[in-house]
């Protein structure tokens, strides 16, 4: 697999407690890669290292050959509670970006028209984020991400708290904007069929270990959720979940606070 | 009809507008009883018509009686010493409060001397502002400045801190540098704390108006009322009360009007 985005030797401790012990990952260009384990296991933590937002110990990342580090619209996160601008209305808040990059009015305008058009909230496209339901919310995110063209697509548990029905559409919209847009895709989530349905490459990490294993989904998107060529894929990654959390360690969850001074 | 169902009728359509009458109607209402059953003497409680007969000359009567036509001069000199004061309140409130709730460096600093001197009653800096001060302009400026100061200071602090670290994280990967981080987030974020907090510390500049009105200066509503007690009229003490309450009203419905344009607010 050819270097798009990759990560070496990554740590990261808080005060004795190392969460990430030197990670080693690799991203393929156009690729939807997922992290899974257990809550607490730091995963969150390594996307928010990836994102910028946390300063890694030690170590090296590269995204297209060249050093990273500062959060910036090169590598863009989608939260799971959305962090959207409640005072802004679904136009503004996926303009925002673009606006503070600086683009001319004309054509981010027409930007924000075609991705929102994509994301199927062109209607809404005035209506504030209290006005929406969790999902549309979530598509706005995905918007206000997918219309700065980044490189890097970090999504963080994004469909956590979603209803069922809801997430499943989510996940179906995420497959179909990847594939339009090519845009590579980190993706961290607990959710077993998700990874199954949307990812190329599933990294398996464990409390204070790691990436402990990996497989790679060869079949193309979009996938059937209930194909039963993934059902021995999911049994494999539920048993060794299991095995994980069985072994005692306990989750750095306390120690991944960051601090509000300095925002 | 029980209140459980006159309540919700009253709460939308033409009811809405009637609702936020009824209390000072009832109020009025029990008023008129108690002067025109003569539960209360005269001069200890003056019927509604009479106080409303002295209201109207002091607003427009001629300046030739006592109190005639003095209440714009009284008006103009209380709401120079509330803009004076809510002003000297606002802006060290505001930037002290945002930077407290933004650094625990700040906060560490500054709470045991705030969270002390926010304890003392205001009454009590009275008699060390009338020494320090003397009597007048400056005094009811100081009270109201210091009275004022707390809730905003408190609010903007409690809204700062509570910007969800997520919409930093959004920000920074959006691209803002820190101080557009605070003018385009973190500000907006923190407006509807800020507005509950600056509207409290209005409605606390008119009480510390009084107070320090009351002090001995010649001009405002406040002196008015402590002038009117000295000569036992009860109707012009309790026109002064019912204007500063109108004042009041005014002045807060004039600050919302300001506040809901700026950006945050409305969401």
């Amino acid at each position: 697999m050819k270097e798009y985005f990759c990560c070496r030797g990554l740590r990261k401790s808080y005060g004795p407690h190392t969460v990430l012990p030197g990670i080693d990952i690799t991203l393929g260009q156009g690729s939807i890669t997922a992290l899974i384990g257990a809550s607490g296991c730091g995963k969150s933590t390594f996307l928010h290292v990836v994102a910028g937002f946390v300063p890694m110990d030690a170590g090296a990342m590269l995204l297209e050959g060249t050093p990273c580090g500062e959060p910036g619209p090169d590598r863009v996160m989608v939260f799971q509670d959305d962090a959207l601008l409640p005072w802004l209305n679904v136009r503004e808040n996926v303009e925002f970006g673009l606006k503070t990059a600086g683009m001319a009015p004309a054509l981010r305008q027409e930007r924000v028209r075609h991705i929102l058009m994509q994301v199927g909230l062109e209607p809404w496209a005035n209506a504030l984020p209290s006005e929406l339901s969790g999902g549309m919310r979530q598509r706005v995110a995905l918007a206000r991400t997918l219309v700065l063209r980044p490189k890097l697509l970090l999504l963080d548990e994004p469909f956590a708290a979603l209803d069922a029905i809801t997430r499943s559409r989510m996940q179906r919209l995420l497959a179909d904007l990847q594939i339009q847009t090519g845009v590579t895709v980190l993706l961290v989530t607990h959710d077993v069929s998700e990874v199954c349905l949307l990812a190329d490459t599933i990294h398996l990490m464990g409390t204070g270990r790691g990436i402990v294993d990996t497989w790679t989904v060869a079949a193309p998107r979009p996938r059937d959720p209930d194909d039963p060529a993934f059902s021995q894929l999911k049994v494999q990654i539920r048993a060794k979940l299991e095995a994980l959390a069985d072994d005692g360690r306990v989750s750095c969850k306390k120690y991944n606070q960051q601090p509000i001074e300095n925002y | 009809m029980p209140c459980g169902l006159i309540l919700p009728i009253m709460s939308d359509g033409r009811g809405a507008r009637i609702l936020p009458w009824c209390l000072p109607l009832l109020l009025l209402a029990l008023w008129w009883g108690a002067t025109a059953f003569r539960l209360t003497p005269e001069w200890l409680l003056p019927s509604p018509a009479g106080v409303a007969r002295t209201m109207f000359a002091y607003v427009a009567g001629n300046t030739s009686v006592p109190y005639g036509g003095r209440f714009w001069s009284d008006a103009a000199a209380s709401l120079w010493r509330v803009a004076c004061g809510f002003t000297l309140a606002a802006v060290p409130g505001l930037v002290l409060g945002l930077w407290s709730g933004r650094s625990a460096t700040i906060a560490r600093l500054l709470s045991f001397s705030i969270n002390g001197v926010k304890s003392v009653p205001g009454i009590s800096w009275l008699p060390l502002a009338l020494i320090w001060l003397g009597v007048g302009f400056m005094t009811t400026v100081s009270l109201i400045a210091l009275a004022g100061f707390f809730p905003i200071y408190f609010s903007a602090a409690a809204a700062a801190a509570s910007v969800p670290q997520n919409l930093i994280n959004a920000g920074r990967m959006l691209g803002l540098s820190r101080v557009k981080l605070f003018a385009k987030m973190i500000l907006p974020w923190s407006m509807p704390q800020i507005c509950a907090g600056l509207r409290v510390a209005l409605g606390m500049s008119f009480a510390y108006l009084v107070l320090g009105e009351l002090t001995g200066v010649p001009d405002g509503l406040g002196a008015l009322i402590m002038d009117a007690r000295m000569n036992g009229r009860v109707d012009v003490l309790l026109s002064g009360i019912v204007l500063i309450a109108v004042l009041g009203g005014i002045c807060d419905g004039l600050l919302v009007r300001f506040l809901s344009r700026l950006p945050g607010v409305a969401r």
